[in-house]
């Protein structure tokens, strides 16, 4: 600023400009009377009033006050609060799925897979005509007009699914349509290549791909894996710039699984279910064939019977695994847990005879055999021909409290090691809670309920020498590394001895070989087993309803296999021993073959 | 900078001499550099946040915003050269033709003549894409015209006249509301009050003068006629962000937006929010945003003091002035930069009600840059004819 006063001081164009005249403000000068005066007024100097000088550095020095306050609050001290609002916005979270695991049977066949499919979308605020749209996706889409254009003229929406997980042809006809504000996203669909084979077991999965039944929803945490996640930068149209930042976590795909259903067995053991099931036109059957020394399950056939104009055939999506969801009262195959205990605990052997009367009346309930027969029997004789009357003795003899306990130990009453989603625990009185008739009706398997795999695994303790070998399912997982990590067998628990066992194996192979069981018999191979047929509730109102059932296991020298089927109200050949019994021989025969297990010499 | 501006000063003294000797006289040798400067620095940080800003607005041509900007800043030039040839005390005399000019040209827009765009009448359509908004150049010629009008009455400015100079300046600020333009008014009135403060208008009626000017502008709030949104948005600093999030959308973006710059910057084409155009308008009105993500409060800082120098060296010349109508016209500049700067950095940061008030030098937007280097050289011509 000097300079420009030193000049206006020695200024040389204004003479009369006097220093002194205002010394105190000697920068605004007050030539009024200036020389360049026009016809106008004067264009002179004159003095801005000292407040006015000071009243308007105030306000600009304000203004800078503020404004630098507010700068400094927002980009220094209070940043992180606006910035992470700012990154919050900016910064748009896509999940990118897991690959979920398949299942393979025993052998890795496929039986359920992950494909990727198109799901078809919309959005709504860029299609001008939703009638026009909806007439041309409809019949490809193959869904009703109207509620495609509803959803098609959705306002205030910019994604509306039109279709999910579509086979490719459909999406191709779509695509080719080339529709603008129609989408189209990669998501993957869970298969099942053998159609409905083993389909209750397995389960299903949501459209999100979540476990909802069966292994599916019970092994979720192993085939579900881990998604991924992409954090993208994204501008406010939600579009993904070109030199935007991207943060990627990979998903971590699921487990396989490796089942001990053999799909061939299971095929088979399917097959014949429904096949029997139309013979006996019964309201559906359950079977369960499983390996003696592993527990290992090879098949768990669900088939529903016939109604009106279709057919029996295997249980579909969506049905209960009722060979481990549904009870019921087992009849005579119970037998062998009253006698096994009896055997155990000293009592009896297979050849101690009892004078059996035809029938029994306890508490005013007639208990009654089905078949004539001598009045002494071996207790061998009362299993082979299935004597209700000799075997209420036998558990006579037992005691209440020791029966009881060997309900229990076969594993009545709880759930299998399985702990399969939906398993029942099967109805066992707690021992205070018996009643007059309970010793006559438990032991003669009523009054009691159990599943289909819990009456199994009575039969497979036996067939195993009296060891208790846990169901499973599962025998190894393949991780996304492809390493297979075993699942080691459960720990196995004796229940019997090994001669109490010896002599039960004797007995039901005689059931078969000369008893109720003679259908259950296959060439060339010792098979031992029990029938079952119990009158389903309510007891004594016709029409009677029965379940048949036949348990049993083969060869019985080296016993390998076991199977179990239950008949839910045949109507033709109403007993364990006519059509439970055959449909056994053909499920173990079967069996038998496939495991390539020698015959009996 | 302090010593090469004494040299220049020192040097531009042994040229004048000179020149009064050879009759040779030229305003670059007595330039007042340090506002040259800073306001070209402001032009050149101006373009740099306006490509950017813009860069990704225009798919294929990256530089659009910064091409159209460059023929405003070459037609600028033009206009500051123009002034700078006449001496500003000949403007006085058109300061009558100047303001009718302008009220006509006002008037004119609201016709058919002008066009309608972002809801409001305010522009005329030229060739080639181009527009003119004449409330902006409105700004310079009514500072020309009131400072001539003022200057005439500056001893004498008695109620009556008062009035009178407040009526003159209320049919062009009429006019401008009915486009409607609200922010062009308010620098309108701060302008007119800054020039009547500086001529001595007693300080009672300058009070009353601010009071009925407040009333003003919460009579145009109150009669509908601004537009809804615009009303929204003005009144949302009032309410604290409760309005409803359409209408608080633009300044909290901003606000996040210069938030994010933090103390040094992302760095320039590096803001996040700024490249993916999260702050609408942000190469006009809101610029100051991207200067605030990608160079931090360093970057806010440089260009609050560039303003800082401007408004100093502007006061400064207006007191160097030979004649007491440079001092008007040098303080109806700054009481317009003041106000310009002081509302729309303070839109930006939450403090003041959202108008569309540009920031100057920098905003993309001919119309504005041109008057804008008009006031300069206006404010420059009263320096170089300083001794005169």
């Amino acid at each position: 600023m000097a300079p420009d006063r030193e000049l206006a001081t020695a200024g040389t164009r204004s003479p009369r400009h006097s220093p002194s005249a205002r010394s105190s403000s000697s920068r605004h000068r007050t030539d009024r009377s200036d020389p360049s005066t026009n016809s106008r007024r004067p264009l002179t100097k004159k003095n801005v009033p000292r407040g006015r000088i000071i009243s308007i550095f105030v306000v600009i020095a304000f203004v800078y006050a503020v404004l630098g306050a507010r700068l400094f609050d927002i980009q220094v001290s209070q940043k992180d609060q606006y910035q992470e609002v700012g990154l919050a916005q900016r910064f748009q979270s896509v999940v990118i799925p897991s690959e979920r695991g398949s299942i393979f049977d025993r052998n890795g066949n496929a039986l359920a897979v992950s494909v990727e499919r198109m799901s078809i979308w919309a959005d709504p605020r860029v299609i001008k005509n939703p009638d026009t749209y909806a007439r041309k996706l409809a019949p490809i889409l193959g869904v009703e007009f109207n509620g495609l254009a509803n959803s098609l003229g959705t306002k205030n929406r910019a994604f509306v699914y039109l279709a999910r997980q579509v086979e490719p042809e459909i999406s191709n006809q779509v695509k080719k349509l080339n529709l603008a504000g129609v989408g189209f996203t990669p998501e993957t669909k869970r298969y099942y290549p053998a159609g409905d084979l083993a389909i209750p077991v397995l389960g299903f999965v949501g459209t999100d791909n979540n476990g909802l039944s069966g292994l599916e929803v019970d092994q979720e945490s192993q085939l579900a894996g881990k998604p991924g996640k992409m954090s993208v930068e994204k501008d406010p149209q939600g579009r993904v710039l070109p030199d935007s930042q991207q943060r990627v976590f990979e998903p971590k795909s699921g487990r396989d699984l490796l089942l001990t259903i053999d799909q061939s067995m299971q095929y088979e053991v399917e097959r014949v279910l429904v096949d029997e099931v139309t013979i006996a036109k019964a309201k559906g059957g359950v079977a369960v064939l499983a390996d003696v020394r592993t527990g290992d399950i090879l098949a768990m056939a669900n088939v529903d019977g016939a109604i009106t104009d279709v057919p029996a055939h295997p249980a579909k999506a969506g049905s209960a695994n009722r060979a481990l969801s549904d009870v019921f009262e087992p009849g005579s195959t119970n037998k062998v847990v009253t006698i096994a205990a009896a055997i155990e605990a000293g009592l009896v052997n297979s050849n101690t005879a009892f004078e059996v009367p035809s029938a029994l009346m306890i508490d005013g309930t007639k208990f009654e055999d089905v078949h004539s027969h001598p009045s002494q029997l071996s207790v061998a004789d009362i299993l082979r021909i299935s004597s209700n009357v000799g075997a209420i003795l036998i558990a006579r003899t037992l005691g209440a409290d020791r029966f009881d306990a060997a309900l229990r130990l076969f594993g009545f009453g709880q759930k299998t090691e399985l702990n399969f989603p939906g398993e029942a625990s099967g109805i066992l009185l707690p021992r205070d809670q018996y009643n007059a008739t309970s010793m006559a009706s438990m032991p003669v398997g009523s009054g009691l309920a159990v599943t289909a795999m819990q009456m199994l695994q009575v039969y497979l303790t036996i067939a195993n020498g009296g060891i208790s070998v846990p169901p499973r399912l599962i025998s190894a997982t393949i991780d996304a590394n492809g390493e297979r990590h075993k699942k080691p067998l459960a720990s196995s628990r004796r229940v019997i001895s090994e001669s109490t066992a010896a002599t039960l194996t004797t007995m039901l192979e005689g059931v078969v070989s000369d008893g109720t069981g003679t259908k259950a018999s296959v060439a060339g191979y010792q098979v031992a087993g029990k029938t079952g047929t119990a009158r389903k509730p309510p007891y004594e109102k016709p029409p009677y309803r029965y379940v048949a059932s036949f348990v049993g296991f083969a060869p019985t020298e080296a016993p390998r296999l076991a199977a179990i089927v239950v008949l839910d109200e045949p109507q033709i050949n109403a007993t364990g021993g006519l059509i439970a019994a055959p449909t056994f021989s053909r499920i173990i025969q079967y069996a038998l073959a496939v495991d390539r297990v020698p015959a009996t010499s | 900078m302090t010593t090469s501006f004494e040299q220049l000063s020192s040097r531009s003294r042994r040229r004048r001499a000179v020149g009064k000797e050879t009759g040779f006289h030229s305003w670059t040798e007595n330039a007042d550099w340090w506002l040259l400067g800073s306001v070209l620095g402001l032009i050149a940080l101006g373009f740099v946040m306006i490509y950017s800003s813009s860069r990704s607005i225009v798919i294929d041509d990256p530089l659009y915003f910064v091409k159209r900007q460059s023929v405003a800043l070459i037609v600028s030039l033009g206009v500051f050269f123009l002034i700078m040839r006449i001496d500003y005390r000949r403007f006085s005399t058109y300061s009558l033709v100047a303001y009718l000019g302008t009220c006509i040209a006002l008037f004119l827009v609201l016709t058919p003549f002008g066009s309608d765009s972002r809801g409001a009448q305010a522009w005329f359509q030229l060739p080639f894409g181009f527009q003119l908004q004449p409330s902006e150049f409105a700004k310079v010629i009514l500072i020309i015209a009131l400072a001539g009008f003022v200057n005439q009455h500056r001893d004498e400015i008695d109620p009556w006249r008062l009035t009178l100079i407040v009526g003159v300046a209320l049919i062009p600020l009429a006019l401008v509301q009915l486009q409607p333009d609200l922010g062009t008014n308010m620098v309108l009135l701060s302008m007119v009050i800054g020039l009547l403060a500086v001529a001595g208008v007693k300080g009672r009626y300058l009070l009353i003068l601010m009071m009925l000017a407040i009333t003003g502008v919460f009579v145009v709030l109150n009669l509908g006629i601004l537009k809804q949104y615009q009303l929204d948005r003005l009144t949302v600093v009032l309410d604290g962000g409760n309005k409803k999030e359409g209408a608080s959308y633009n300044q909290d973006q901003s606000k996040k937006t210069i938030a994010t710059g933090g103390l040094t910057g992302q760095g320039l084409l590096k803001g996040p929010q700024t490249r993916l155009g999260f702050v609408p308008e942000q190469q006009t009105d809101f610029i100051f945003t991207a200067a605030g993500e990608e160079f931090g409060f360093a970057g806010t800082s440089l260009i609050l003091t560039l303003f800082a120098i401007v408004m100093w060296r502007t006061w400064r010349i207006a007191n160097l002035s030979a004649d007491f109508y440079g001092t008007l016209i040098c303080s109806g500049v700054l009481a317009v930069f003041v106000f310009m700067v002081f509302e729309n950095i303070g839109m930006t940061m939450g403090i003041m009600p959202i108008t569309g008030i540009p920031l100057p030098f920098m905003s993309y937007g001919g119309s504005s840059l041109i008057t804008c280097v008009a006031c300069i050289a206006l404010v420059a011509n009263v320096h170089a004819n300083r001794f005169s």
